[in-house]
């Protein structure tokens, strides 16, 4: 079992926060979703597993490729 | 018998006929299959790579491999003229069969030499090799199987010169690109010539974690810039396919690679004067699907997998995505419907919005330019906001590369079908359309449309009345409001300013049909296409 880090695709502002740290995600299940163009694109845990660390605030600035979350799984 | 260098004295006594000769041939060939011999072959295989033989035998119908120019190679005589050995060229090609269907096949041999250039009276493979006439002469599709460095200095030494650039031009490499399919595929470590001729292809691919393709490897990136980069970070996958868009697609392993190589060609004609092939259907043309129906969100910031709803439409499995890595925000795929090849260009709500920046726009005129070349109907399923916006798609040249992609959509020939399921806007909506041909378009109850979004629009539009309004907000959301119920798509189908708005359940039957009817005109317009104008 390992670490994995979830990185946003896109550049915006953090809209919510969905998963809370310690939470079990199913895989692809969303993490934060980030506005972005007025729209709000889900960021994903592509394999799942549980929350080790939300790296990212509601309503800052989030660029593409940022780590937004940590994985174990 | 008339004894020459290249032949072995017949043995005394032999018998009558040419049974000697013929075991020399035997002999050759033997010496042919062992390429750089055990060691070399087992030092590859240790790096986790095939040899070009087993790459072959991996793609090709069994059995179906008839090389060429197996006898070519350095042969070492003894005093009396007999031959002791041939280390065999550094190339393997010859003719196979796909499916059943010819294609012209070849590789460099990185056992013998590193697959460095070999100088025989006629090339084998590379730039201006048989295998590239072959494929040219006899109008079937090539396969590019590279594990090659290209030029190495050290001909000058063997030369006595120095080769002027182009001596070994890509100018057949080019003319197949308007007359056959070519696909290269990189399977180890490709610069220089090479490399090149991985970019001269109608797809390309590559193996991740053991091939990587660059202008040129890590010594003389070194040398130049004085970067130390391994050759991974340099040009592996990650970088060469998903970064940088330099290679279309990347495989798990060589066996996918070789699926994947052979999953392409079953979309594409033989030649340009051929039509793709169509296969029998057994998913039914009027499947409706009701998740097509509530795929759309109501909620417009809600993005949606627009990969499923292609799935929804297409035919069962039929989707071969080319670059799915690379310009996310628009998903270019080939396809069937109803059994025909239609290539599918779909924007990606999920990545900006689905605005088109510049690697999208490049990889949509690539995929027109492929489609258009071999006469495969373009499907657009349209949810664009326009082109990428602010300062840094600025600095990427996104609206000139974006205009290029309307261009490359403007010069295609092929039929084109939109299918407006979202937003369509601006001059990326409007590349979205056949505007030289039908300009057929049906859209979904979800769409919306314009020169730009009313949100965006009002507040410079009506800037002076919004001013002097007691409450500014409350008049800017009155004017939204009242526009937005004008610009319902119904109203714009009184006008057949859009031909149908269609249920989404019928949108597979309504495609599979007119994609039946447009044959016809494919089979007209069949033969090479010449690009005539400047691109911007």
């Amino acid at each position: 079992m390992g670490t994995y880090e979830v990185k946003a695709e896109v550049t915006g502002s953090v809209w919510k926060i969905v998963a809370a740290v310690g939470q079990e995600v199913e895989p692809g299940g969303t993490i934060v979703i980030v506005e972005s163009m007025k729209m709000e694109i889900p960021v994903v845990a592509e394999d799942g597993g549980r929350v080790e660390a939300i790296r990212v605030e509601e309503g800052a600035p989030v660029a593409e490729g940022q780590v937004v979350a940590v994985m174990a799984g | 018998m008339n004894p020459s260098p290249a032949q072995s004295p017949a043995p005394a006594g032999a018998a009558e006929g040419w049974q000697a000769e013929v075991d020399e041939l035997r002999r050759r060939r033997a010496m042919a299959e062992r390429l750089g011999g055990p060691e070399a072959v087992q030092r590859h295989h240790g790096a986790g790579r095939l040899t070009i033989r087993e790459r072959i035998a991996g793609l090709v119908d069994a059995g179906s491999f008839r090389e060429v120019g197996k006898l070519t190679g350095q042969g070492r005589y003894d005093e009396a003229g007999r031959l002791l050995e041939v280390v065999p060229a550094p190339y393997v090609m010859g003719l196979a069969s796909l499916d059943g269907r010819p294609v012209a096949v070849g590789g460099e041999d990185f056992t013998v030499r590193g697959g460095t250039s070999w100088s025989g009276d006629r090339k084998k493979g590379g730039q201006g090799g048989f295998v590239e006439d072959m494929a040219f002469q006899y109008r079937i599709p090539l396969i590019n199987l590279i594990d090659g460095a290209g030029g190495s200095v050290t001909s000058i030494q063997r030369r006595g010169h120095a080769v002027f650039p182009g001596v070994h031009g890509f100018e057949r490499s080019v003319a197949l690109l308007g007359t056959v399919p070519v696909v290269s595929a990189v399977m180890g470590t490709a610069a220089g010539g090479p490399a090149g001729r991985a970019i001269l292809s109608h797809w390309s691919v590559m193996v991740r974690g053991t091939s990587q393709v660059f202008a040129a490897g890590p010594p003389v990136v070194q040398r130049s810039l004085g970067q130390r980069i391994d050759k991974e970070d340099l040009g592996g996958a990650r970088l060469a396919v998903d970064a940088a868009g330099t290679v279309d697609n990347a495989a798990a392993d060589e066996a996918e690679c070789f699926g994947m190589i052979r999953r392409f060609l079953g979309y594409l004609p033989q030649n340009v004067w051929e039509l793709p092939p169509s296969l029998p259907c057994d998913d039914p043309v009027d499947r409706a699907e009701e998740a097509l129906l509530d795929i759309v969100p109501r909620d417009r910031r809600k993005p949606y997998d627009m990969r499923r709803l292609l799935r929804l439409v297409m035919d069962r499995d039929s989707l071969f995505e080319i670059q799915p890595t690379f310009g996310k925000a628009v998903i270019t795929s080939l396809a069937r419907i109803g059994g025909r090849v239609v290539g599918v260009i779909a924007n990606n709500p999920m990545f900006y919005g689905g605005a088109i920046d510049v690697k999208a726009a490049r990889k949509q005129i690539h995929f027109i330019e492929l489609c258009d070349c071999f006469h495969i109907p373009l499907v657009f399923f349209v949810d664009v906001p326009g082109f990428m916006v602010g300062r840094d798609a600025e600095a990427a040249a996104t609206l000139r590369v974006g205009m290029r992609s309307v261009y490359a959509a403007l010069q295609a020939t092929v039929p084109i079908f939109t299918v407006v399921v979202g937003k369509c806007y601006g001059m990326a909506g409007m590349a979205t359309t056949d505007k030289n041909g039908l300009d057929f378009k049906v859209a979904w109850p979800s769409a919306e449309w314009g020169s730009l979004p009313i949100e965006g629009g009002v507040a410079a539009a009506f800037r002076r009345e919004i001013a002097a309004a007691a409450d500014p907000a409350a008049r800017e959301r009155e004017i939204e409001a009242g526009l937005k119920a004008v610009a319902s798509p119904m109203r714009t189908a009184e006008a057949f300013g859009v031909e149908d708005i269609i249920d989404p359940r019928e949108t597979r039957a309504h495609l599979s049909r007119f994609v039946e009817a447009a044959q016809g005109r494919l089979r007209i317009d069949a033969g090479p296409k010449p690009k005539y104008g400047v691109g911007p």
